[in-house]
Parts: C-alpha cells; sequence; structure tokens
C-alpha cells in the first residue's frame, strides 16, 4: 500500500487543505506535549527534593534535579525550592495547561479528519459520478460502482481518521520530540536516532509483501457484494428453479473466502504492527535501562533522566499509531487509488470525442427524403432512391387518423437525415453483434412515422443509442437541416427518447413524466399520459427501480415521458425503442393514434417494433439485416 | 376431509424432511424465532462462543497489565537509581523493564489475530444467517427493490456487527480488569491515592460517555440509514443514468445525491465532534489523576511511609491508566454503533423494510385476506391427494374461486374469483389486456403469491404445502427473466445440475439459439451483468431454455414472446408446445398477442381479475 497518493493531493483541494490543518495541529501537539513533560517532571522532582530536603527519612533522595534546597511545608503540603520559585502549585498549573492543550488538539484532531474525510469523499464521489455519466457505450458495472462509491469510499473514513494523522504527527512530532530529547540528554537522543528509521524501513517491507494479499482481498470483497447484489436480483428466478439454497452456499463460500483472505493479510500487517510495538517498547527499555545506570554512577541528574522517560514513549506513539492504523485505512486507500484511476482517466473518452466530431462531415441536406444504402433493405417503402413525402407513403388500414401535410415552416430539407451512420464499438465494451456495423442512410420528414424492423440482434436499439449519444457512431445526421454533434445536450435538445426497458424512478408517476421538466404545464402531462394511454393516476407514487407497477404500465410511462419532453420543449423527433413490446393490441392501436396525433403536429417519429401492427402503421419500414462482423 | 388431507400434508412434509429440505423443518420453528429478531437478538449472533472470546481477552488484559507495569517499573527504577544503591538492586527492575516491553509487544500481536479470528469466524455465520433468512422471504416483488440499500445493509451494517467483540467486549472487559486490578494495587500502597485515581477514572468515563451520548445517540442511529439512502441514490442514479441524461434531468439527480451526501455529512461530522470531545475530555482527566495522586501521595511521602521511588511510580500510573481506560467509551460508543446496525439487520430479517408485501416461503397461508365476501375457508377438495398415484385424467390444477392481490399490502384485489381447471397435458392459453392479473395469476400458481379460496395441486392444497413443493412441480418463465452475470452455461446449469454439455446445447437449439451460441464462443461465453451482453429476446429463450431443462410437469410461459420477432415468436412457440407434448408437460402460455391456432387446446380470457 501506498501511504499516500500523490494524485489525491492534486485531485482535490480538501485534501490538501486537511494536510496544512493537521502539519498545523501537530506543531501545537508536540509543544504542549515538550511542555507537560517538563512540568510533571519538575512536580516530581520537586516534591522528593522537598521531602528529601525536609529529612523525612526516604533515604539520600537529594539528589534530584534542582530540589535541593530545603523546603518547608505549608500545612500538609510540601512547599519545596523550585530554581524559577514557580512552586508547586506553578509547575501543576503549567502541567494541567498543557495537557488541555493537548486535550484540544486530539479534540481537533477527530473533527479535521472526519471533515478531511468528508470533503475528499465528496470530490472523488462527484467525480466518479462525473466520469460515469460522461462514459457512454460501455455498460458500467452497477454494483461494482456502487460498491466503490460506497463501501469503499467509506474506507476513507479510517484512513483520514486513523491512519493519516498518525502519518502527519510521525513527520512533524515526532522529529520534535527527538530533538527536546536530544537537547536533554544527547544519548538517549542518539538511541532514538538509531532505532527510528529502521521501522519506516519495516513498514516499507512489510507493504511490500502484502501489496498482491490486499488486492486479492479486495477482489475477494468485491465479489461478495456483487455475489449479494446478483442472488438478491435473482431471487425469484432462484426459487422457481429451487435453487435458492444453492445461493446460500454461494454466499457461505464467498464469504469464508473473505475470511481467510482478510486473516493473511492480517497476520502480515498485524505483524508489521507487533514489529513496531516491540521496536518502540524495546527502545523505551533501553533508554530507561540506560539512564537508571547513568543515575546510579551519578553521571546525570533525576530531572532529566525523568523528561527523557515521559518522553521517549510519546516519540514512538504516532509511529505505533500509523501500525495500528495500517491494515484499517487499506481499503480505503484500494478504494481511493480505483477512484482516482477513473477520475482521472476521461482524458482519454475527449480525444475520442473529438476524432469522432472531426469525423462527422457538415453536409447539406441536399439528399433528402432518399433511403437508400448498403446492408439496409428497404421495406414497404416504394423502393430504394425514390423520395416520398407524408401522405405519399404507403399507410396501413389502422393508420393515419387525420391529414398531416408537411408542415411548411420547417421546409425543405427538414426533418432527420441520416447518411452513413455507423455504431462503433465504444472504449473497452468489446465489439458485439448487437452492434450495428454497416453503414445506414435514413430519412424521417416531418409528420411521418418511420418503424425500424428486424430480427433480435439486428441493432435496432443501437441505432437509436446512437441517435441519442449513447452510443459512438461515425456518419452524418441532420436535423432540420442542422447537423448533429451526436452525444452532446445540444443534439438531444430537440429530442425525446424512450429506451427498450422503462427504467423509471422512485416518485410519483407525475415525477417520472415530468423528469427534466418539472415546471411544464400540467395541461401537457395530460396530453402526455392521453397519447401514450397512460390511465393511472399521475400521483400515484412508485417505489425505487419505478416498482409497483407492472411491466405493460411502466412501458405506457416510459413513453409518456418522451411524449411529455417532445411536446413540452417543442421538440422535432421521437425516438421509440419497441414502445409497445408489453401491450396489446388495443392499446396498441391507442398508442399509433396517439402516435399519428404527434405526427401531423410535424414532428418525426422513429421507432423499432417487433410488432406487425406497429410496424404496418408507420408510413415507412425500414428492414435491418444482422450485420456480420 | 380435512384431516385427511392434514395428514396427506404432514406426510408430504416428512418426506420433504427425510430429503433434506431445510425449508419444511423451518416450517414448525418459524414463528417463535421471527416475533424476537429484535437487536439484542442480532446482537447475540455476533458474540462468538466464550471459548473463542476468552484467548482474546486474556491477551488483551496481559497486553494493558504489561503496558502499566513498563512504566510502574521503569519510573521505580529511575527514581531508584538516582538514589544511587547498588546496582545488584536494579537488576531486577531492568530485567522486568525489558520482559514487560517485550511482552506488551507480543501479547498485543496475539490479542488482535486471535480476536480477529474470532470476530470473523462469527461474521460469517452472521452472514450466512442473514443470508438464509433473505432466502427465505425470496420476494415475488423484489426486482426493482432497493438494491443499493441492500448492498449498504448486508455488506454495512453486518460487517458492523464484526466489531461487537473486537471494540466494545474484548476491550471492555480486559481493560476493566488491568483498571480494577491496577487500582487494587494502588489501594494496597496508598488508599488515598487508590481513591483519587478510582474517582477520577469513574467522573471521566461517566462524563465522557454522557458526553458522547448526548450529542451523538441519535446520530448514530441514524447514520446508517442516511448512509443507505444515499446509496439507493448513487445506485438508482447510475441504473437510470441513459433516461437522466435523455431527458437533462442529469443535474438534478447529482443535485438530489449531493443533498443527501450533505445531510449524511452533518450526521457524521456530530458524531466526530463528540467522539473528539470525549477523548480530549479523557486526556484531562488522566492528567488530573496524575495530579490527585500526586497531591494525595505527597503527605504520605514526607509523613515517611513511602518511599520517593514508589512515589514517583504512583505519580506515573495514571498515565499509563489514562490510556488503558480510553478504550472503555470507545467501547460505549462502539456498542451504540452495533447495537444500530442489528437493529437494522433485525428488521431485514423480520422482512419488515426489505419486503413488506413478502410471502415467507415457510410460512403456511396465513387464511383470511380480510374481504369481505371472500371465502375464508379452505375447501376440503376431495380426496384425491390422499388416495395415491393421481390418475392421469384427473384435473392437475384446481382453482375455485380464488382471490389475490398484485401486492399483499394493496387494497385492490387484481384476482376476483378465478375457477379454472387444467388437465394433465394440456395446453391453455391464457390471454387478457395488460393489468387484467395475468401475471398475478402466474405468480398465484407457483405460490410467489398468497391467495385466498381453493388452489390445489395434484389435489392438495397449495396454501398447505411448502411453496418449494408447488414449484416442483409447476414452473414459471417470468416476464422479466433474470440472467446471472456468468456463462451462459452457469445460467443454465442451475436449472439441472446433471445435464451435460451436449444436452444444454440441444435445449439451445430448442429455442433458437444453437447459431448464436456458437458465434458467441460456446457456452462459456459470459451473458454480462443483468443480461447486459444478450438482447431481450435471446434473455427470454435463454429463461425458456433454463426451464425445459428443470423439466417442470407444468410450465407457465408468461409472456414469453414479448420482445421477441414475430416470425420467430411463432416458431418459438411451436418448439416449446412440441417439447411439452413430447415430456407430457403441461403449458399455461400467458400472452396478449393472438396464438397462432391449433398450438393449444383452448383459450380463457382474463379480464378485471375475472375470467369471461
Amino acid at each position: 500500500m501506498k501511504p499516500l497518493d500523490v494524485r489525491l493531493l492534486r485531485y482535490s483541494r480538501a485534501a490538501r487543505g486537511f494536510f496544512l490543518g493537521a502539519a498545523l495541529l501537530a506543531g501545537v501537539q508536540a509543544t504542549a506535549t515538550v511542555v507537560a513533560a517538563g512540568a510533571l517532571t519538575m512536580v516530581v522532582t520537586g516534591v522528593l527534593g522537598g521531602s528529601g530536603g525536609g529529612g523525612a527519612g526516604t533515604g539520600g533522595a537529594g539528589t534530584g534535579g534542582g530540589g535541593t534546597g530545603g523546603g518547608g511545608f505549608a500545612g500538609v503540603w510540601p512547599v519545596g525550592s523550585w530554581p524559577d520559585g514557580w512552586g508547586l502549585g506553578g509547575w501543576l498549573g503549567c502541567f494541567l495547561a498543557a495537557v488541555v492543550i493537548r486535550s484540544l488538539c486530539v479534540w481537533f484532531w477527530e473533527v479535521l479528519s472526519t471533515e478531511g474525510a468528508i470533503r475528499v469523499k465528496r470530490d472523488l464521489r462527484a467525480g466518479v459520478l462525473r466520469v460515469v455519466s460522461d462514459r457512454h457505450g460501455a455498460r458500467d458495472h452497477t454494483s461494482e460502482i456502487a460498491s466503490l462509491l460506497g463501501p469503499g469510499l467509506d474506507g476513507l473514513d479510517e484512513y483520514f481518521g486513523r491512519f493519516l494523522p498518525h502519518l502527519v504527527a510521525t513527520i512533524i512530532v515526532t522529529p520534535i520530540l527527538v530533538a527536546a530529547v536530544w537537547w536533554a540528554d544527547p544519548l538517549s537522543g542518539i538511541i532514538l536516532i538509531i532505532v527510528l528509521p529502521l521501522i519506516p524501513l519495516f513498514l516499507a517491507l512489510i507493504g511490500m509483501a502484502t501489496a498482491s494479499v490486499q488486492r486479492r482481498q479486495w477482489d475477494s470483497l468485491r465479489t461478495l457484494s456483487t455475489a449479494f447484489l446478483e442472488t438478491v436480483g435473482g431471487l425469484t428466478t432462484l426459487k422457481i428453479f429451487g435453487r435458492a439454497r444453492r445461493q446460500l452456499e454461494r454466499v457461505e463460500r464467498v464469504t469464508d473466502e473473505y475470511r481467510r483472505a482478510t486473516m493473511k493479510v492480517l497476520r502480515v500487517t498485524f505483524l508489521s504492527g507487533f514489529t513496531l510495538e516491540l521496536g518502540a517498547s524495546l527502545c523505551v527499555a533501553l533508554v530507561a535501562v540506560s539512564i537508571g545506570l547513568r543515575l546510579v554512577s551519578g553521571n546525570m541528574t533525576l530531572t532529566v533522566g525523568l523528561v527523557v522517560l515521559l518522553l521517549a514513549p510519546d516519540v514512538f506513539a504516532p509511529i505505533r499509531a500509523v501500525g495500528a492504523a495500517f491494515h484499517a485505512s487499506t481499503t480505503g486507500t484500494t478504494a481511493l487509488t480505483e477512484a482516482l484511476a477513473l477520475v482521472s482517466a476521461p482524458a482519454r473518452d475527449v480525444s475520442a470525442q473529438d476524432a469522432l466530431v472531426s469525423r462527422v462531415p457538415v453536409s447539406a441536406g441536399s439528399e433528402a427524403g432518399v433511403v437508400s444504402g448498403s446492408g439496409v433493405v428497404s421495406g414497404s417503402g416504394p423502393g430504394p432512391g425514390v423520395a416520398f413525402g407524408p401522405g405519399v407513403g404507403p399507410r396501413s388500414e389502422s393508420g393515419p387518423v387525420s391529414g398531416c401535410g408537411p408542415d411548411p415552416v420547417r421546409g425543405p430539407g427538414a426533418g432527420l437525415v441520416v447518411r452513413d451512420l455507423r455504431v462503433v464499438s465504444a472504449g473497452d465494451f468489446p465489439l458485439t453483434q448487437i452492434d450495428l456495423l454497416s453503414p445506414l442512410d435514413l430519412d424521417v420528414t416531418p409528420g411521418q412515422i418511420v418503424a425500424v424492423v428486424g430480427e433480435s440482434g439486428s441493432g435496432k436499439s443501437s441505432l437509436l443509442a446512437a441517435l441519442m449519444g449513447f452510443r459512438d457512431a461515425t456518419g452524418t445526421v441532420l436535423l432540420d437541416g442542422h447537423p448533429l454533434i451526436l452525444g452532446t445536450a445540444a443534439a438531444r435538445a430537440r429530442m425525446a427518447w424512450a429506451g427498450q426497458t422503462p427504467t423509471l424512478v422512485t416518485g410519483s408517476i407525475a415525477e417520472n413524466v415530468c423528469v427534466g421538466d418539472p415546471t411544464a404545464d400540467p395541461a401537457l402531462l395530460v396530453r402526455a399520459l392521453r397519447l401514450a394511454g397512460v390511465e393511472l393516476d399521475p400521483r400515484l407514487r412508485l417505489g425505487p427501480g419505478g416498482s409497483g407497477l407492472s411491466g405493460g404500465q411502466a412501458q405506457r410511462v416510459a413513453t409518456a415521458r418522451a411524449i411529455h419532453r417532445l411536446v413540452s420543449r417543442d421538440g422535432a423527433l421521437l425516438l421509440l425503442d419497441e414502445p409497445t413490446s408489453a401491450q396489446d393490441d388495443a392499446r396498441e392501436r391507442a398508442l399509433i393514434a396517439g402516435l399519428r396525433e404527434l405526427a401531423a403536429e410535424g414532428r418525426c417519429v422513429l421507432l423499432t417494433t417487433h410488432r406487425d401492427a406497429l410496424a404496418a402503421a408507420a408510413d415507412i419500414r425500414v428492414e435491418l439485416a444482422v450485420a456480420r462482423a | 376431509m380435512r384431516e385427511t388431507n392434514a395428514q396427506t400434508h404432514s406426510h408430504i412434509a416428512r418426506a420433504e424432511r427425510h430429503r433434506g429440505t431445510p425449508s419444511g423443518e423451518r416450517a414448525n420453528t418459524q414463528p417463535t424465532d421471527r416475533a424476537t429478531t429484535g437487536p439484542a437478538t442480532v446482537l447475540r449472533w455476533a458474540v462468538p462462543s466464550w471459548h473463542r472470546l476468552l484467548p482474546g481477552v486474556l491477551f488483551g488484559i496481559l497486553s494493558a497489565g504489561c503496558s502499566v507495569a513498563l512504566l510502574a517499573c521503569s519510573a521505580w527504577l529511575i527514581v531508584r537509581a538516582s538514589e544511587q544503591p547498588p546496582i545488584l538492586y536494579l537488576s531486577l527492575a531492568v530485567v522486568g523493564v525489558r520482559a514487560f516491553a517485550l511482552g506488551r509487544a507480543s501479547f498485543r500481536y496475539l490479542e488482535r489475530l486471535v480476536g480477529h479470528e474470532a470476530s470473523f469466524r462469527q461474521l460469517a455465520r452472521v452472514r450466512t444467517r442473514v443470508f438464509a433468512r433473505l432466502l427465505e422471504l425470496a420476494p415475488d416483488v423484489l426486482t426493482g427493490r432497493r438494491r443499493g440499500d441492500l448492498l449498504a445493509r448486508f455488506v454495512g451494517d453486518v460487517d458492523e456487527l464484526q466489531n461487537l467483540s473486537l471494540r466494545v467486549l474484548q476491550p471492555l472487559v480486559s481493560a476493566t480488569t488491568v483498571l480494577v486490578l491496577t487500582v487494587i494495587g494502588m489501594a494496597l500502597v496508598v488508599p488515598a491515592t487508590a481513591v483519587a485515581q478510582l474517582g477520577c477514572l469513574i467522573v471521566g468515563v461517566a462524563v465522557t460517555i454522557l458526553v458522547q451520548h448526548r450529542i451523538a445517540a441519535g446520530a448514530d442511529t441514524h447514520i446508517q440509514a442516511a448512509r443507505g439512502e444515499y446509496q439507493a441514490a448513487v445506485v438508482e442514479y447510475v441504473q437510470a443514468r441513459e433516461v437522466l441524461v435523455a431527458f437533462d434531468a442529469d443535474r438534478m439527480a447529482q443535485q438530489r445525491i449531493a443533498a443527501l451526501e450533505i445531510t449524511l455529512a452533518r450526521m457524521i461530522r456530530r458524531r466526530a465532534v463528540a467522539s473528539g470531545a470525549a477523548s480530549a475530555v479523557m486526556t484531562v482527566v488522566g492528567a488530573a489523576s496524575v495530579v490527585g495522586c500526586a497531591l494525595t501521595a505527597a503527605p504520605v511521602l514526607i509523613a515517611g511511609r513511602i518511599d520517593a521511588p514508589v512515589f514517583a511510580l504512583l505519580c506515573l500510573i495514571p498515565l499509563a491508566i489514562a490510556e488503558v481506560a480510553a478504550a472503555i467509551p470507545a467501547a460505549f460508543a462502539g456498542y451504540r454503533f452495533a447495537r444500530a446496525s442489528a437493529a437494522r439487520v433485525g428488521t431485514v430479517m423480520d422482512g419488515a423494510v426489505l419486503a413488506p408485501s413478502e410471502l415467507s416461503d415457510s410460512a403456511v397461508s396465513s387464511g383470511s385476506f380480510g374481504w369481505p365476501g371472500a371465502s375464508n375457508l379452505v375447501e376440503p377438495s376431495s380426496g384425491i391427494g390422499a388416495s395415491g398415484p393421481v390418475p392421469r385424467s384427473a384435473p392437475l390444477l384446481v382453482l375455485r374461486d380464488v382471490w389475490a392481490r398484485r401486492l399483499p399490502g394493496s387494497n385492490s384485489a387484481a384476482l376476483c374469483g378465478i375457477t379454472l381447471t387444467v388437465h394433465p397435458g394440456e395446453r391453455v392459453h391464457i390471454r387478457g389486456d395488460s393489468g387484467a392479473g395475468k401475471s398475478t395469476l402466474a405468480h398465484v400458481l407457483v405460490r410467489l403469491l398468497d391467495y385466498e379460496g381453493s388452489y390445489t395441486v395434484a389435489g392438495v392444497e397449495a396454501s398447505r404445502i411448502d411453496p418449494a413443493q408447488v414449484r416442483s412441480r409447476v414452473g414459471l418463465v417470468e416476464q422479466q427473466p433474470w440472467l446471472f452475470n456468468e456463462s451462459i452455461r452457469q445460467n443454465l446449469i442451475f436449472a439441472r445440475d446433471t445435464a451435460t454439455d451436449e444436452e444444454l446445447l440441444a435445449v439451445l437449439d430448442t429455442v433458437g439459439l444453437g447459431t448464436w451460441v456458437h458465434e458467441r464462443g460456446g457456452l462459456l461465453a459470459p451473458v454480462g451483468e443483468r443480461g447486459g451482453l444478450v438482447s431481450g429476446g435471446q434473455a427470454q429463450r435463454l429463461a425458456l431454455a433454463r426451464a425445459i431443462l428443470a423439466d417442470f410437469p407444468v410450465l407457465i410461459l408468461d409472456e414469453p414472446t414479448a420482445s421477441v420477432d414475430p416470425p420467430r415468436a411463432r416458431a418459438l412457440l411451436r418448439d416449446l408446445v412440441r417439447s411439452a407434448e413430447r415430456a407430457g408437460r403441461t403449458l399455461i402460455v400467458i400472452s396478449h398477442t393472438p396464438l397462432e391456432p391449433g398450438l393449444v387446446d383452448r383459450h380463457v380470457t382474463l379480464a378485471e381479475g375475472r375470467l369471461e
């Protein structure tokens, strides 16, 4: 484990603030420690000196400290004689004041490190979420991101709360205390200076030895959390197959592996703690014995001896604490490394996007209205290469309800023009058959409903996803004559989309439908619900993930959501991915009527479907063949 | 008649028990178990048995004792040395200092190792116990539950329980023991000093605990809940990312997450202030006891009843004691934290939060749903079940006046008095509009949902037997089948673990996935997280393949062709019906789309919860 990742300092301002505050606190704390040790020594030696001077029969106590003078008693309290005349009360007060300052330091440490953890976690989480929302094409592993943003980064509490403060203290407090000891007694100072460097050396050695084991433990933790999520998600399936018990065994096994992996790490990390503690204890013992021997021979005063004895354990306290906190913080640092790797990665994505943009030629929409292309078979249209507008294309009996002439305002070249569109594999997401590989030309003029049909896996969803910018694609796309840079908010501004899965969120149906436009006219909500055929109370609250609705209901709400965006923002293009896959015939007919109504307003409707009725109701059918890589 | 039935059921239950189905056993013990899953019960699970706990405690006592003795011994050594006695008088102290130094480190190492091992073993036990309970609750309506919250709960709360022995019990017992022994030792030398030390200790620990409690008790309890809510929001955000981006709601969702984070941060900050204050108070009290001991011991020194080294020892021991005593308030804070986690784990175990509307696997039907007019009585459904093998012509599934809710908590009934009989080998098509109750009916048939009225499987009332038994006969292909993030093979094999690769490939051929699997690189190709690498239609086919492998006598297909293209859907249904006929399988196809003529024996229409 790297004790400190430099990228953290670069990335997070909060982290820099934390270290500044920590350094200040450490300085104050070290000073208070020295003062407290000195004052306590003066109290003890003063009393001993006082009692010795009083001849109370303690046998030769008079050698200690400066307390050689014969003090008198004031009542039962020894007054003694202190060199600077502070008296017992003065030194006791000094001691207490120093300890109070030290305790305030302890308090501030806790507050500071918590604050640091909170802020750094906030920086990192925001960064990771930003990366997650920027990245398209690749499907992120929900549970892994949840594990990273949740238990993973929360491990930083330990790192900031216990590890880093002690690390800072080791760097600042320890040298100050060693200097104080050196000043009081050079020999003890030399002993400390010889022993101290051995400890980081051991830390480094042990850290190197455990790095791979720790990596495995983290993987094990993640397997555990993924196994749990998976099993919970598939509980119904497992129950149906009577296999739930087996999953229990699996979790048992994973948990046991987790224990074994962790114990393996702990045995080594505790060994490092043991080495530190042993080094510290033996060093204190060494100092104590050497002081004792020099006192016997009269080469040293008791005051110096006591001060050094009191300071010696404090010299080692921070580094011992580092050892103790070492293993507790590894979860945090591993997550930290991972998060930092994620947030410093987007450079690659940006360059990929630049490349995409540069590859998109800006061409005029002169070819508008042409359906052609390699690998694309025009379905029920009159044939490739023939331009036709709305009202010219073939209609099924159930299709048109009202007149839908072209919107004169939008003029020629209006609507969606797609030329040579290729969906490319994105980033680390491997090329799969789902990706649309053949270049595609497609036109949707205002007022038209175009249905994309084709077998499963022919790339229907990919086409819509590419238009939304969820898949990387090359080619030319124009909407009402304006070239679009796919994947930008500007390109999506006049599009509304409903994907294959409804993906509703916690909240009321109205909140779900009006997502993104919460202040839109309520009349639009009513209209969107009507057009999509949602007959539920818009105030009905949905659970997480939109639970509480049947598949068909959820699908209609998702369609209503897209329609709402279309009408509230006066969009030009409605993209629907399999809008009736979970609907019965009557519902499907109702939706077709709704789509006709929207198209009649001069909007383009592009949808994918497997259903014959919906495909037949469209003005044009575009059939995609399964692309072979 | 009813008694006969009951006997039959108990026979079945006993037979199941002999086969080692654990749920059969639980049916008897569950009710008492359920009532007591409070935090105290959960905490008890987290406590390792005494013979595992004891070594850690003993090593803890020795380690803490050594650190007190080290300071005492070295203080005595130095002050005694300053009196310049013959060196011989010091040799014992010199040995002591070295021994205690060695002992402190060694015992500490052993304490941590033994303690962690014990608590990890216990953790494994708690985890599987929690998990077993989750499996029992195995919910019908779990899809879309707050998976992020569940994750936080399982990994976070259960792991927190591990700290009960490690950070609460072990330090509390060893610290208290060492403190008591030290104070007794002081009392033997100077009683007044011991009193001063004890007073400071009690006041200090009490004040710290009180301060901590006042500031943080509320926060501790709510921190985990807030953390769960926050993590659920993050998961929902990650899952609904595309939708949020598509609707320009991305920023708003991020702001909501930020707001939740601020709430969480405020609680954590409060706790930090409290625990910081507690450590500060302990430091001050440590100093106060040094002063107290010095002041009480000084007159005794002057009176000549103790010598200088002993006086120094009495003055410095409080420093070591303060260090040991700091473990006590920390342990109390740890206890509160563990208790909050235990309470949350307890609610999960009771099924109250996780699945408020769940039917427990082992719970025998609870009887009335409370609808007026709905019959409470389980019809004694003839003696077929009791009379040996069921004749092939006898009805297989019989529903009489069955009522059910889509979610047990909801007010309205999704099924209102369904009466339906299905004979062995029959192929029934149930059609109806969306929302007509088709899926509810399917879930009742596989006992994922409770019902009222009478539903017999081969003559046995379904609510009287373990739902798992019903499910071994009646299988379901869900509308949204779940694919595990494993290989294709792993997604199939659990349906029948004895199946060979050839059999798996043959089944995949049956559902029209033969070439697809071949192109994907065979059975070991991954399906991705939540089936992310396969399309909706392919996922349905895989789920169908799974059901065929499991070879249920009755198979329910819930909208099997919802996302499959029409030409293949027809072919697929034809394949299915053929394989159903081959194995004498009874088939119930739920679909809103009309089926090819001749595919099924009869059609039944469901509308607004009633059969027409």
